[in-house]
């Protein structure tokens, strides 16, 4: 019971060429993968192919197969495809509805068109906005929202349907460091807890590192890699296809490459920050202290005022 | 979040507050002369204040006000056939059966943007279109009517984002008119272009949100609903369209 | 092309109340690479748009070139400050990349060949130089984000302001936001970029100007923002130091901010310990 293409070829409807040209990927329940590639390689397209929403909503050629829990995607419709597989785009503006009034309205839309009872409908809005951190946000005119807020909003509107996988082109784009480490860890506790398969499209090797199993190299609609997440985050040949490695990886090369000899306090410092995604800065003893002193201040990472121009401080 | 509204004109049921408001409306422009204008505009007032809503109502009002001086300017000024002029400004000679038109037509104008207001401060958008679907209207219409009224506060918003970045590069919004109106065609490209981009983005989120299931959208808020409503609501429908019947066949006279 | 900016005590509220800013105190030399950075919410893009005058203090005020930025419109301000903002699609108005550059300058007075070349620099500049005729929305997100900095790059204005310049951007549009800092810096401007990717930062900026709840906690070089004894001010912020910097402290080295940083005075520790 798995999400998985098999040899998948796309083409965007009036278009000439194939943007994916034989992909292949598997997405396990509980399991995170990630994607990885430069900007015209063909994420968001895989991405529109795991969810079935190419071609049933936006037509285009599709060849070979997309299947979800051994169902062909072809043959389900947009609404039963959206129960079991959950979508989040680039652009977070574009993915809210346009018509609820306050951001609890927006996350009940999804629920809602399914026709649940209200009880239950409640229930998940709750439960997405308390899995992202963003009860304060509830009240608040989905109009009014920054971009990092729209962006959170939106992933919790997809939450909300509680679908059994989840495909995110770039969720954290907009997010702040402080955002995508929620992200990144209330997505890791969904896969473990809820047995969710996740598919993450992501320019942020680090965050890759932490969370995903598997890793997936993208590169002119073809895939090039595919394995372990520490083996191929470390392979040398990602910077040549346009993907920064984490800066775990970037420093032990920098390093090897300058000959330079180094302590082995050193590397016991870069494996701790690579088995927490490098976000050991705050891990370490001394700042455990400051760090419980600021929880206490708020929700970071979330910006609550009205806008004056493009793009919030 | 999901308390139902307080108050007894709030607690009326989505449908009933539209179809007065439609009856309102009705009455305000079918019936001649000054009676249908204040009955409503004094109804209006009353609900208004035992709604507690009164204050709120006053920008809407006051929005009518650049309509309303072209009404006033057009009517007294250029009356056609009157003759009863009131008073002689170099060319201009307003007419008093000018401005008696005038004032009823700005009656008219107040009392139906009023009427709008009411049902609009009263009546969660949410709650009229989860009533209108229950008793037959589309998802597609709810949605597209919920759209088009978001789509204001929608676009303002982007607007202001767009113009800000105009601005930061220079383009003028002060000084001349010719220069302002220049300024908007630029406004007009990212707006235009923008919203068609995302239109198709948007269907395909819908679509992700399970918008086409066959269902029926579960109803965020208990609407209620009464023998008494239903009944007042077909006595008000019926009402103002024999009213204005009755005006158009010249059988009521009133001033 | 010498302009001082001075930041004098200021303050900012929102109309509906939210305080934005609170006391902020900065002066800005010609020539300067800053980088301001703190998370959503921190002040950042609010104290940036106090800069070319898109917001107003509402307490102290604002210097540019020695003239209160109160008393100039934007469009005067806008000679003197560019700023590319974060989302391009709030920006990108025309149908042809040429026209969209052309925008400001125009706006600035330029005409003929004098626009030309400045178009034609500034899409030099980002690598859109082979695009000239083609739809914005036929590019992708991220080099649309590299002709929304090009927009402003035509301008030619002493002091750039950049928001967020590499959020969205793969790896190759991250480079080439760094070469276009490189240029800018060379040519003698004034580049404030606002960010919040700290390794970024630590290898593009000469000075970082930290920010939390609307005040500025640190200010300083990447390697001294980025030392230990600054760690619990920008833990507070929850902002966090570059894995060079952190492994640079581990070894009680100074200087590491970045990984040639740390390269380096690895080598030279070597180096010491040989003699």
């Amino acid at each position: 019971m798995t999400l998985a293409l098999a040899g998948a070829r796309y083409r965007y409807a009036g278009t000439p060429r194939d943007v994916l040209d034989g992909v292949d990927l598997e997405v396990e329940p509980g399991r995170v993968v990630g994607l990885v590639g430069a900007n015209e390689s063909g994420k968001s397209t895989v991405c529109l192919v795991a969810s079935g929403l190419a071609p049933a909503s936006i037509g285009g050629r599709l060849e070979g197969s997309v299947t979800m829990d051994g169902v062909e995607t072809r043959s389900l419709k947009p609404h039963e495809l959206a129960q079991r597989c959950g979508v989040l785009f680039q652009n977070p503006t574009t993915q809210l509805s346009g018509t609820a009034v306050t951001v609890f309205e927006e996350l009940a839309f999804g629920p809602r068109n399914l026709g649940l009872e209200i009880g239950e409908v409640v229930a998940r809005v709750e439960w997405a906005l308390e899995t992202l951190g963003i009860g304060a946000l509830a009240p608040k005119d989905p109009v009014r929202l920054s971009g990092g807020q729209a962006q959170l909003v939106a992933l919790a509107s997809v939450l909300a349907l509680r679908p059994a996988y989840l495909v995110l082109d770039e969720p954290t784009s907009q997010l702040d460091p402080q955002g995508t480490r929620l992200v990144g860890e209330a997505l890791t506790r969904l896969a473990g807890e809820t047995n969710t398969g996740i598919l993450i499209a992501e320019h942020k090797t680090e965050l890759l590192a932490a969370m995903a199993q598997r890793v997936v190299v993208l590169d002119a609609g073809r895939v090039t890699e595919s394995g372990p997440a520490a083996e191929v985050l470390g392979d040398v040949r990602l910077s040549e296809l346009g993907v920064e490695p984490p800066a775990t990886v970037r420093l032990r090369r920098a390093l090897s490459e300058a000959g330079v000899s180094v302590e082995p306090g050193v590397w016991a410092v870069l494996a701790t920050a690579e088995s927490r995604g490098s976000s050991a800065g705050l891990q370490e003893p001394g700042l455990q202290e400051t760090r419980m002193q600021v929880v206490s201040s708020g929700p970071p990472g979330v910006s609550d005022r009205p806008g004056a121009g493009g793009g919030r401080a | 979040m999901l308390r139902p509204p307080q108050g007894t004109y709030h607690a009326l049921n989505p449908t009933t507050k539209l179809v007065i408001a439609f009856a309102e409306a009705a009455v305000a422009f079918g019936v001649r002369g000054w009676t249908g204008p204040i009955v409503v505009l004094l109804v209006l007032t009353l609900t208004a204040f035992a709604a507690g809503v009164a204050r709120r109502m006053v920008p809407f009002a006051l929005a009518t006000i650049p309509l309303v001086i072209s009404i006033l300017l057009v009517n007294t000024l250029l009356y056609p056939g009157a003759t009863d002029v009131i008073v002689r400004i170099g060319p201009l000679a307003p007419t008093g059966s000018g401005l008696t038109a005038a004032l009823q037509a700005t009656l008219r104008v107040v009392a139906f943007a009023l009427s709008a207001a009411i049902l609009g401060l009263t009546t969660p958008t949410d709650d009229l279109l989860s009533d209108l679907e229950r008793r037959g209207l589309g998802r597609r219409g709810t949605f597209v009517i919920g759209s088009a009224i978001r789509m204001v506060p929608r676009m303002g918003e982007r607007a202001g984002e767009i113009t800000d970045s105009q601005r930061a590069r220079g383009m003028d919004t002060q000084g001349s008119v010719l220069r302002r109106v220049r300024g908007i065609i630029p406004l007009a490209g990212p707006m235009i272009f923008g919203a068609l981009t995302e239109v198709e983005e948007q269907s395909m989120a819908l679509e992700a949100r399970a918008f086409s299931a066959p269902a029926h959208r579960t109803v965020l808020r208990t609407l209620p609903d009464s023998g008494s409503q239903r009944a007042a609501r077909w006595i008000l429908f019926l009402g103002a369209l024999a009213a204005i019947a009755a005006e158009i066949a010249g059988v009521l006279h009133l001033p | 092309m010498s302009i001082r900016i001075a930041v004098e005590s200021v303050g900012f509220v929102y109309p509906d109340g939210t305080r934005a800013l609170e006391g902020v105190d900065l002066r800005i030399e010609p020539g300067e690479r800053i980088a301001i950075v703190g998370q959503n919410g921190s002040g950042k893009s609010t104290l940036v748009r106090q800069l070319n005058g898109l917001l107003r203090p509402t307490e102290g005020r604002v210097l540019v070139d020695g003239t209160d930025a109160a008393s100039l419109h934007v469009a005067q301000l806008a000679a003197k400050v560019g700023l590319a903002f974060q989302n391009p699609d709030r920006q990108i108005f025309a149908g042809r990349v040429r026209a969209e550059v052309a925008f400001g300058p125009r706006n600035l007075g330029r005409r003929g060949a004098e626009l030309d070349r400045a178009v034609d620099e500034a899409l030099d500049a980002v690598g859109l130089s082979d695009t000239g005729e083609v739809n914005p929305y036929d590019l992708g997100f991220s080099r649309r984000k590299l002709l929304a900095i090009a927009s402003v790059l035509a301008m030619e204005t002493p002091v750039v302001l950049l928001d967020e310049p590499t959020t969205g951007q793969d790896a190759r549009g991250a480079a080439r936001v760094r070469s276009i800092i490189e240029r800018l810096s060379t040519e003698g401007r004034t580049v404030i970029t606002v960010s919040h990717d700290m390794r970024f930062v630590a290898e593009t900026a000469r000075r970082v100007v930290v920010m939390r709840a609307g005040r500025i906690v640190l200010d300083g070089t990447p390697d001294d923002v980025f030392s230990e004894p600054n760690w619990p001010a920008l833990a507070s912020t929850y902002l966090e130091p570059t894995l060079a910097a952190r492994v640079g402290a581990r070894m009680g080295l100074a200087g590491t901010a970045t990984e040639a940083g740390l390269v380096r005075a690895l080598a030279a520790r070597e180096g010491a310990g040989d003699a």
